[in-house]
């Protein structure tokens, strides 16, 4: 026979939040081990602290404990009571414990009897935990589990390093076959699904603190009047990061909000950082920001689709018809795309330990199918993060997620520069920082210009016009 | 008293992922619960299948037994099975050294002991915490490389339960076997040669309804190949294909950056309705190796010899040389009367052609339980599927070319059995290919010269 708890996901879910982000490890299973005190006292002696379940008919109850059972005397306990979602409890000083089967007694107000299966208790305990009158419970099956902190020093450990280890892979990244200097990755998405935040958030977590050059706000027009395409500095060589991540005019309904005649110049590089976008008509070739012969460089590698986990279901049917209108665009440019869930942490029933392991999280696994069946995103594209928004200090937890969603973001830039056609990458120009070289003058187009390090020679390879 | 594994978070997940994605419960660890046999026993006896790991000082020796823990002096009459295995902090999980046993070990006061023909294989002693290995244990988990010593000092011992998997005689074998399993197909696959030389590679079409996977076999693939999720074609799912254009994909060995011997050429889903989808029409110039990479399918128009992309003359080489049908395992029972139809037109075009075809069933959610622990053949129970007899009586394709694999589209980390399906699949379709290619005639092969205008 297996043992497994007989708890539903979010029965043990509602339960580890109950008592503050717990994880739960199966001690004891009486079906198993025997309805027997002495089978259980074996099992769980010398384990603190511990929450013994006992199912009934139609609820769950149980018992938290501070103190082991071979330590229990004169300790308090938490008695609770889980039906449909609800928890209630009962706090009381516990008197004797352990008899020969008889696992709880508190002065005639509670006894549970693991070998006889049934639980007497008080009638203004029953009348607490709001249990029906008169009912008598009998013992089905009785869990004890061993509770620790879902999040305690040695997976906060573990989490720091692998930050320092993606922290490096990020900085020593390079673009594909060095094709372009920075891959750019474009961030779209309704007002107010936190894409820029996720700028800052980025920022923050190579600048070592908490940053917020991009301008946040929740007003419901969206922010962000302009296009804008951030570079990071590192910290540590004064060099930009091998990535740029654009942010846009949040989506909105109807005439509000982002053209997509806007979005496909964007994607082809054809709008240079700072245009203001026009609410009354999309960009014009005339346009001072807009450039005439974009390079490979001056394109967008890899779109993020920016939803805020909270409220992506509840997105109206004017808002879906555009990203999926927009998505077909992207796919048209060839451009790969991913969706990022932003504020997953303040999802329903998410406390900060699921955030260490988010693919094994039902509720996070649930939200990303349900944004797979709403827009059509393979659920591989779907990432999650928990942006900066109101902390001080960072969060070795958060930057792994924001991390690693960037890292996904750069390998899809990758894949995107790997399926570049042949024709199209006589139009990368390794861009030398020391040679400036307008994209207005460059009418010798496509070369391709290598810098020789160490060395002020440039090397200049014509390449036949397509 | 702190209940916390000495296992490092990092060493935890990769211990876990080594299981099969398993979880594990910890029931024991002798520095809280005493170092004596009974008190571990006590904790750890009828809990189901247990890893018990032994921290020697620079290595770490587990014990999977897939059986319960024996109480003392309990003697199992059913057989009992488990494995030793060595875990370094730093290992790669690519491989995983074992030596398996059929024995229960015996619980005795100060000691628990396997044995093998009457030999101790394996013992530890908690009374001076020495843990003893016969020396046909060390090598085979290839450990300390000089000479050793047969008894060990360790640090401390700690038993965890494996929730999450049906732990059974198969799976055990899966865990054992799977990585050597996998890497040797990636190697096989690195190095295969084509029978027929003068094609440098093979070029299999992915054909099949919308959202059957096609893209996304040709990602899992790549993925495989380059030890990590890739994207780069384009995936998804809406009302009509995402994938519009004709694509041929060459893939790259993500470590030495060889190209590999075939081709993925991907189409767009077949539609049941007309005008949308790929026009059947189309099929045969796909086949003969007339349309070009990057070609933009027209619904409602096939592409025609006077089109300006369109390749008059292409050679054998440039053509397909084997068709995959690709479709979704759950969706066969239900499909279409016009599907079908569609299907056996097409189906047809390619017998004329004599091609080499097979068919892939992907979203296999089963997937684990596909093929034989071996890893060889297809297990009996999945060939005798309603879904597989069901190809196998629609198109006539015999059902050692009918190939099941989950794509990769919903996790970022590879897992290694779905590494073999996908690895096995494209093996079955090179193989295909390279009897299509050895049997095409002789006068054919002297036709591949590159044409030449006269």
């Amino acid at each position: 026979m297996e043992v497994t708890t007989g708890l539903t996901w979010l029965q043990e879910k509602l339960l580890q939040n109950y008592f503050g982000g717990k994880k739960f490890s199966l001690l004891y299973k009486a079906s198993v081990h025997g309805f027997s005190g002495v089978e259980l006292f074996r099992k769980c002696c010398q384990e603190a602290p511990t929450m013994s379940v006992i199912y009934s008919r139609d609820y769950v109850m149980g018992v938290y404990a501070q103190k082991s059972y071979d330590e229990i005397d004169k300790c308090s306990i938490i008695l609770f009571v889980l039906q449909d979602t609800n928890i209630s409890k009962c706090e009381m000083s516990l008197q004797t414990a352990w008899k020969s089967g008889i696992i709880w007694s508190c002065q005639g107000k509670l006894s549970i009897n693991l070998e006889t299966k049934d639980v007497k208790m008080a009638s203004n305990i029953i009348e607490t935990l709001g249990l029906p009158k008169n009912d008598p419970i009998s013992i089905q099956e009785y869990e004890v589990f061993r509770c620790e902190d879902l999040l305690d020093k040695r997976k906060i450990q573990g989490i720091t390093m692998d930050r320092e280890s993606l922290l490096s892979t990020m900085r020593t990244y390079k673009p594909y076959g060095d094709l372009v200097p920075q891959v750019r990755i474009l961030l779209l998405g309704p007002i107010g699904a936190g894409k820029s935040s996720f700028f800052n958030s980025v920022k923050s977590v190579f600048r070592g603190h908490v940053t917020c050059q991009a301008l946040v706000g929740s007003d419901t027009s969206g922010i962000s009047k302009k296009y804008r395409t951030y570079s990071i500095k590192d910290e540590r060589d004064g060099n930009f990061l091998p990535f740029i991540l654009c942010d846009t005019l949040g989506l909105g309904e109807k005439e509000e909000g982002l053209y997509t005649e806007d979005v496909v110049c964007i994607l082809k590089g054809h709008i240079s950082d700072r245009y203001q976008f026009d609410s009354m008509k999309p960009i014009t070739s005339g346009h001072q920001n807009y450039i005439g012969y974009p390079l490979v460089k001056d394109r967008i590698h890899c779109v993020a689709f920016v939803f805020d986990a909270n409220s992506v279901e509840r997105l109206s049917p004017e808002i879906v018809v555009k990203i999926k209108s927009i998505r077909r665009e992207v796919i048209k440019c060839g451009i790969v795309h991913v969706a990022l869930l932003t504020h997953v942490d303040s999802m329903n029933l998410i406390t900060k330990g699921d955030l260490i392991e988010t693919d094994r999280c039902v509720p996070i696994k649930l939200k990303r199918e349900a944004v797979q069946r709403k827009f059509g995103f393979a659920l591989s594209d779907i990432l999650v993060v928990s942006n900066y928004t109101s902390e001080w200090e960072l969060d070795p937890v958060k930057d792994v997620l924001i991390l690693s969603a960037l890292r996904q973001m750069v390998w899809a830039a990758d894949d995107f520069l790997e399926d570049l056609p042949p024709k199209e990458r006589g139009r990368c120009i390794w861009w030398c920082r020391s040679l400036r070289v307008s994209t207005t003058t460059s009418w010798l187009l496509p070369a391709c210009i290598y810098g020789i390090p160490g060395s002020s020679l440039s090397l200049y390879v014509l390449l036949p016009c397509d | 008293m702190n209940m916390t594994t000495r296992l490092t978070w990092n060493d935890e997940k990769r211990l876990r992922k080594l299981f099969g994605n398993v979880s594990l419960s910890l029931l024991y660890k002798s520095s809280v619960h005493g170092s004596g046999v009974t008190d571990m026993v006590q904790h750890c006896s009828h809990q189901g299948s247990t890893i018990t790991m032994i921290y020697l000082h620079h290595v770490i020796i587990g014990v999977f037994m897939l059986g319960n823990y024996p109480r003392l002096w309990e003697r199992f009459e059913e057989p009992h099975y488990s494995f030793f295995f060595p875990f370094r902090s730093k290992d790669n999980i690519t491989e995983m050294h074992t030596f398996p046993l059929n024995m229960a070990p015996q619980a005795t006061d100060n000691q628990l002991t396997y044995y093998l023909s009457a030999e101790k294989v394996f013992c530890l002693c908690p009374h001076n915490k020495t843990l003893y290995l016969h020396e046909n244990v060390i090598k085979s988990l290839g450990l300390f490389q000089r000479r050793a010593p047969d008894r060990y000092e360790y640090l401390e011992c700690e038993v965890f339960r494996v929730e999450g998997v049906k732990a059974n005689l198969s799976y055990m074998k899966r865990i054992m076997n799977v990585t050597q399993h996998r890497n040797r197909l990636l190697e096989e696959l690195r190095a295969y040669k084509l029978y027929a030389d003068w094609v440098s590679k093979v070029h299999i079409l992915l054909l099949g309804p919308v959202g059957s996977g096609k893209s996304s076999f040709f990602n899992s693939v790549k993925s495989v190949f380059h030890g990590r999720v890739t994207r780069q074609a384009i995936v998804g799912s809406d009302i009509t294909s995402i994938t519009e254009q004709y694509r041929t994909y060459s893939v790259k060995d993500g470590i030495s950056g060889k190209s590999l011997p075939f081709m993925l050429c991907d189409s767009m889903g077949l539609d049941e309705t007309e005008g949308e989808g790929l026009c059947v029409d189309d099929i045969p110039p796909i086949l003969k190796g007339s349309i070009p990479d990057r070609y933009q399918f027209n619904p409602h128009k096939p592409i025609t010899p006077q089109h300006s992309d369109f390749i008059a003359f292409p050679s054998l080489k440039d053509g397909i040389h084997c068709v995959a049908y690709v479709l979704d395992i759950n969706s066969i029972n239900n499909l279409s009367s016009k599907m079908v139809a569609k299907f056996k037109q097409i189906h047809k075009e390619v017998l004329n052609c004599g091609m080499a075809h097979v068919v892939l069933l992907t979203k296999v959610k089963n997937y684990n339980e596909v093929l034989q622990d071996n890893f060889l053949n297809m297990k009996q129970s999945m060939t005798s599927q309603s879904q597989v007899r069901n190809v196998n009586n629609m198109l006539g394709i015999p059902i050692h070319n009918i190939l099941m694999v989950e794509n990769y589209a919903s996790e970022f980390e590879l897992d290694p059995v779905k590494d073999i399906l996908i690895l096995s699949a494209l093996k079955q379709m090179l193989r295909a290919a390279d009897d299509f290619l050895e049997d095409v005639p002789l006068e054919e092969t002297g036709n591949l010269v590159p044409f030449c205008p006269s």
